[in-house]
């Protein structure tokens, strides 16, 4: 029986051939453009695989040291501070390189009667989990590493496993807080990826994909979606059409709601809750491995950010920036566009953050299960109507 | 007659809807609140160079108007814990400083000292960032110049040479007055007691 139907071929003398399918991406054809035709397919391919990796790893490292500094920045301005404002000269920017100095340089610690494996592992399945995701984000008309059908499944499946490694970590740390905050986490990511998955339904019926490439494509009007571009100056966002608002806002604020939960963000950040659990499931991690949980938050933040952007707000679309030709300009243009995007609602989770305080686990519970759940059935239900007679209409 | 207040369960019920309605009009106050503030102005101080102004009563590192302090001892004595050193020679009306020593390691800037002071010349000062490496550096020496001045070289010069003259015009006096015995000895290196 062939368990492993994809990894097979590479085993075999077959494989002088790629398999059939679509394997490139834009780092497999950057490559293939500079290295000689005799290089074979699989050792594009792991290039290619680094190459992107260590795009995604510089990418994720730059977004979450901003997005640390900027939550300070918010932090502090939202309480009538200034936020770091030494390090580095202008408004203390170099901060969180700082920071990150400080880490790589501290003891590696593990507590006395911790399972020491788990203990390791977790921090690197939690950062693991948060850098996958970033393969099926569209940076740019044609700039995605792995055009995954599912994209979006892909997305809520992968970052689900942050749970495991969070579990892992509490368990693993032999300290009663930590397990505390790791039941939480479990808790709480169990019962608001029913919510999160709902709420995204709307959006993917309206798009009829689940791909996030699609879904961004479709709003900023490229490739088969051009007739559209003309309307909202290229703008035709989820958000911006009129005849959807009825779910659309509703559902857009259920997923913002369940996002927050899922990345452990307050007003839903009980598993660090800091006031009780001293800081939860990371109470015994130190130096880098820390800083690992702390990349992940950030990075998670960012990419389920980006669903929403790309689902509600247009992905890297801009006014004006799709109408460019394809070319250099128009991918910076749309990886700014996304980044940009994508920090926005970053600070509003921030924003949320500093505004509202943390709530008791039994509200957290009732408003997963008891409004944001049903909530968002009775929106795909409405969703589903609305898109079945606009498919009548449109004949 | 009062008002039968609903049972506290009642009271706090509200519909499903009016829960969901309320938590989003609530947010958003919050939210909005926030939103003002965080475009407001810090009102941080960033202390090493910009710092708040002090009191005028404040209490800080004491100064000394050196020229004024008589050497008294009076606030050494007033001071509850003893910090307060001072020494320095006297030439007539002239002091010659050795120190006037404050150990901050002790001070509990209580103004105590500046109360009994004769020629109101201790005084609680402004400063209050006095942070050193080393224990010594906190005994602090209040004396702007030490030992004589120019100035008080040149007095004491003069008052010397004043007395001088006194000395010999009444050497001169005596002889006349008395001439037989043995001529009394001069005052001899008077220059402390002779002032008094
Ligand atoms: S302030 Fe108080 S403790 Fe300090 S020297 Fe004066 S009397 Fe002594
Ligand atoms: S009480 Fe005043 S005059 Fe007397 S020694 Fe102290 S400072 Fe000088």
């Amino acid at each position: 029986m062939n368990l492993f139907p994809i990894a097979l071929p590479a085993l075999t003398e077959a494989a002088a051939e790629p398999p059939s399918g679509d394997v490139g991406n834009p780092a497999t054809d950057f490559l293939q453009g500079l290295l000689p035709e005799a290089v074979p397919w699989w050792m594009l391919t792991l290039l290619g695989a680094g190459l992107a990796f260590a795009a995604v790893m510089l990418f994720v490292t730059v977004i979450a040291m901003f997005s640390v500094w900027l939550e300070r920045k918010v932090a502090g301005h939202i309480q009538v501070r200034l936020g770091p404002m030494r390090v580095g000269g202008w408004h203390g920017w170099a901060q969180s390189i700082a920071d990150g100095v400080k880490l790589l340089l501290k003891e590696d610690l593990a507590p006395e009667g911790s399972d020491k494996v788990l203990f390791k592992l977790a921090p690197m399945l939690v950062l693991a989990t948060a850098l996958a995701t970033f393969v099926a984000l569209p940076f740019a008309p044609g700039l995605v590493i792995a055009d995954v059908d599912l994209g979006v499944f892909f997305i809520l499946a992968v970052s689900s496993v942050t749970t495991i490694g969070v579990i892992m970590a509490g368990w693993g740390s032999n300290n009663k807080w930590s397990v505390y905050g790791a039941m939480r986490e479990a808790a709480q990511v169990a019962s608001y990826e029913i919510p999160l998955g709902l709420s995204l339904l709307p959006p993917i019926l309206y798009f009829g994909s689940f791909s996030l490439v699609d879904a961004s494509a479709q709003q900023a009007g490229i490739g088969a979606w051009a007739e559209t571009s003309g309307q909202w100056f290229g703008m035709a966002w989820y958000i911006l059409d009129p005849t959807r608002w009825l779910v659309s806002i509703p559902s857009f604020l259920i997923f913002f709601i369940a996002l927050l939960a899922e990345t452990k963000r307050a007003p839903f950040d009980l598993p660090e809750s800091e006031s009780e659990l001293v800081a939860g499931f990371h109470t015994e991690y130190s130096g880098m491995r820390f800083s690992f949980f702390f990349l992940e938050e950030y990075a998670a933040m960012f990419v389920m950010g980006i669903v929403g952007v790309c689902f509600w707000f247009g992905g890297y679309s801009f006014p004006g920036i799709t109408a460019l030709e394809p070319g250099p300009l128009l991918t910076f243009l749309s990886i700014l566009s996304f980044t940009v995007k994508g920090l926005l609602m970053v600070f509003v989770m921030m924003w949320v953050r500093w505004t509202l305080p943390r709530i008791r686990i039994d509200q957290v519970m009732s408003l997963g299960y008891k409004y944001l759940t049903p909530l968002a059935l009775a929106l795909v239900f409405v969703a589903s109507l609305i898109e079945y007679f606009a498919f009548v209409i449109a004949g | 007659m009062t008002v039968a207040t609903p049972p506290r369960e009642a009271r706090n019920q509200r519909s499903y809807w009016g829960n969901v309605f309320s938590a989003l009009r609530s947010t958003a106050a919050g939210m909005r609140i926030t939103f003002r503030y965080l475009w407001s102005k810090p009102v941080t101080i960033q202390y090493p160079d910009e710092k708040l102004p002090t009191d005028d009563r404040y209490r800080g590192i004491h100064y000394l108007e050196q020229d004024l302090c008589i050497c008294c001892d009076a606030c050494a004595k007033a001071c509850p814990i003893d910090c307060i050193e001072m020494d320095a020679t006297r030439h007539g009306k002239e002091l010659e400083w050795h120190q006037f020593e404050l150990d901050y390691q002790k001070c509990m800037f209580c103004e105590l000292c500046v109360y009994p002071c004769p020629k109101d010349c201790i005084h609680m000062g402004k400063e209050y960032a006095f942070v050193t490496e080393d224990r010594g550096e906190l005994l602090l020496d209040l004396l702007t110049w030490k030992g004589l001045t120019e100035q008080q070289k040149i007095r004491i010069a003069e008052a010397e040479a004043r007395k001088a003259a006194k000395a010999a015009a009444r050497k001169k006096k005596e002889a006349e007055a008395a001439e037989p015995p043995a001529a009394g000895e001069p005052p001899a290196g008077g220059e402390d007691k002779e002032d008094a």
